[in-house]
């Protein structure tokens, strides 16, 4: 399954790719696809079984879930 | 190609609009190579309400208030308003102010280097050099683990406060022009319509928001993540200006000498770009970029711009700012030089515990 986590900060996206690529998911950085936002921050692409919350930094914003270019939440931190 | 075409139709097209706007308005009146500008619009909107003495650059220019209000406008519409801030608010008034002052070293923002470029401007070449240089210097830190920290979500009273400033400005210099000063000749003199001037910038704004275009962003993504979306912006803008000169002129001359607005001194070109790609990247985007977020309500940036204003009349009121004769009058090597000390500080200084 893919999935895309996004980040208030540049540097929470760098720890949380760092952490999932340490569990052996294949994850990248790039910027956060316009879809989901309009800010152009960092996003972390990665597949894996799991959506691995317990990798995401403490400033982590979201995560979802992609199809394509469909995305399903399934996880927010305000 | 259909996966090509749905990735950069939008920024191109953007970036291709920005270009024929710049070349449109100068056709109606602002100055040569400057259609838009944000540093020396912000400059010359900061010199109307008398916060410099550069009598030669002082206008309230509806183009900023546009691209504001335009950002402002679609990002409601499109419910991506969001009001946020708490991002080191003084670090990035600082940097807002160091950024200015580069870019009147070099005598314009990133967009008026692109701008200037289309233009047939070869002293704006150096000024990319310098502005790429400050870029890579920038992505540095930032993979260090540099952060201003994270923003969180303000109020709406806190949010609306800066796109409610750029309509009070409006609608003060529509009704009582008299209050502001305005020059009666050099670049401050030469403007196009206020109204087509300020449609123009509505229609840029909402278009940068949708887009996320951003110069310093373009080069950023093309190095850290090999993603070519912003820089396809950035080089539509260059076609665009390029061939709208060609139409309107017939002829382009590249040349560095008696280019409008500019001046030959390399080192400087390149210094003054230099601080505002390190700054900018710092920043998270180039003075456009923050213009535009300020009106979908990114308060850290209206700081930004708060800087901006600071380190125009700063620029100015201390013989920083260059003009079509060369450099300023004032220390410029000196505060060159501080800039950079204070920008390799601010880098070092905010990469985070653990990264290093």
């Amino acid at each position: 399954m893919d999935y895309i986590a996004t980040f208030y900060t540049h540097l929470s996206a760098m720890r949380t790719h760092k952490e999932l690529k340490k569990r052996g998911a294949d994850a990248r950085l790039a910027p956060v696809p316009r879809k989901l936002s309009s800010s152009c921050g960092t996003c972390v692409f990665y597949t894996a079984d799991a959506p691995m919350l317990e990798c995401m930094d403490s400033d982590y914003e979201a995560v979802y879930g992609a199809q394509g270019e469909n995305y399903t939440r399934l996880s927010y931190k305000e | 190609m259909r996966n090509i075409l749905k990735k950069y139709w939008l920024v191109v097209l953007t970036g291709l609009c920005v270009g024929a706007a710049a070349v449109f308005l100068t056709a109606e009146g602002n100055p040569a190579n400057m259609g838009f500008c944000i540093a020396c619009f912000i400059r010359d909107i900061t010199g109307a309400v008398g916060f410099h003495g550069a009598g030669v650059v002082q206008y309230v220019r509806p183009e900023i208030i546009g691209l504001v209000l335009g950002a402002f406008i679609i990002s409601v519409i499109r419910r991506e308003w969001k009001p946020t801030g708490g991002s080191s608010p003084m670090t990035r008034f600082l940097l807002g102010m160091i950024v200015m002052i580069g870019a009147l070293i070099f005598l314009g923002c990133p967009l008026r280097m692109v701008i200037r470029i289309g233009g047939g401007d070869l002293n704006a070449i150096v000024g990319l050099l310098g502005f790429v240089v400050g870029i890579l210097i920038g992505v540095v830190p930032l993979k260090l683990g540099f952060t201003l920290k994270r923003a969180y979500k303000q109020s709406k009273v806190e949010g609306l406060i800066f796109p409610a400033l750029m309509v009070i400005l409006f609608v003060v210099s529509i009704l009582a022009p008299a209050l502001f000063k305005s020059s009666v000749e050099g670049p401050g003199s030469q403007h196009a319509n206020v109204y087509i001037a300020l449609v123009v910038a509505l229609i840029v704004g909402a278009l940068c928001q949708q887009s996320r275009l951003c110069m310093a962003g373009g080069v950023r993504d093309a190095v850290m993540f090999k993603d070519f979306k912003l820089i396809a912006g950035f080089i539509a803008i260059i076609v665009a200006v390029l061939v709208g000169n060609l139409i309107v002129k017939g002829s382009l001359a590249f040349s560095f000498e008696g280019q409008p607005i500019a001046h030959t001194d390399g080192v400087f070109n390149f210094l003054g770009m230099a601080l505002v790609g390190w700054g900018s990247v710092l920043l998270g985007g180039c003075p456009l970029r923050q213009l535009i977020l300020a009106g979908e309500g990114n308060t850290d940036s209206a700081i930004t711009i708060c800087g901006f204003v600071a380190g125009a009349a700063v620029a100015h009121n201390f013989g920083l700012a260059s003009s079509g004769a060369g450099i300023g009058t004032g220390p410029v090597l000196i505060v060159v030089i501080a800039s950079l000390v204070i920008l390799a500080l601010v880098s070092v200084f905010n990469i985070a515990k653990g990264e290093k």
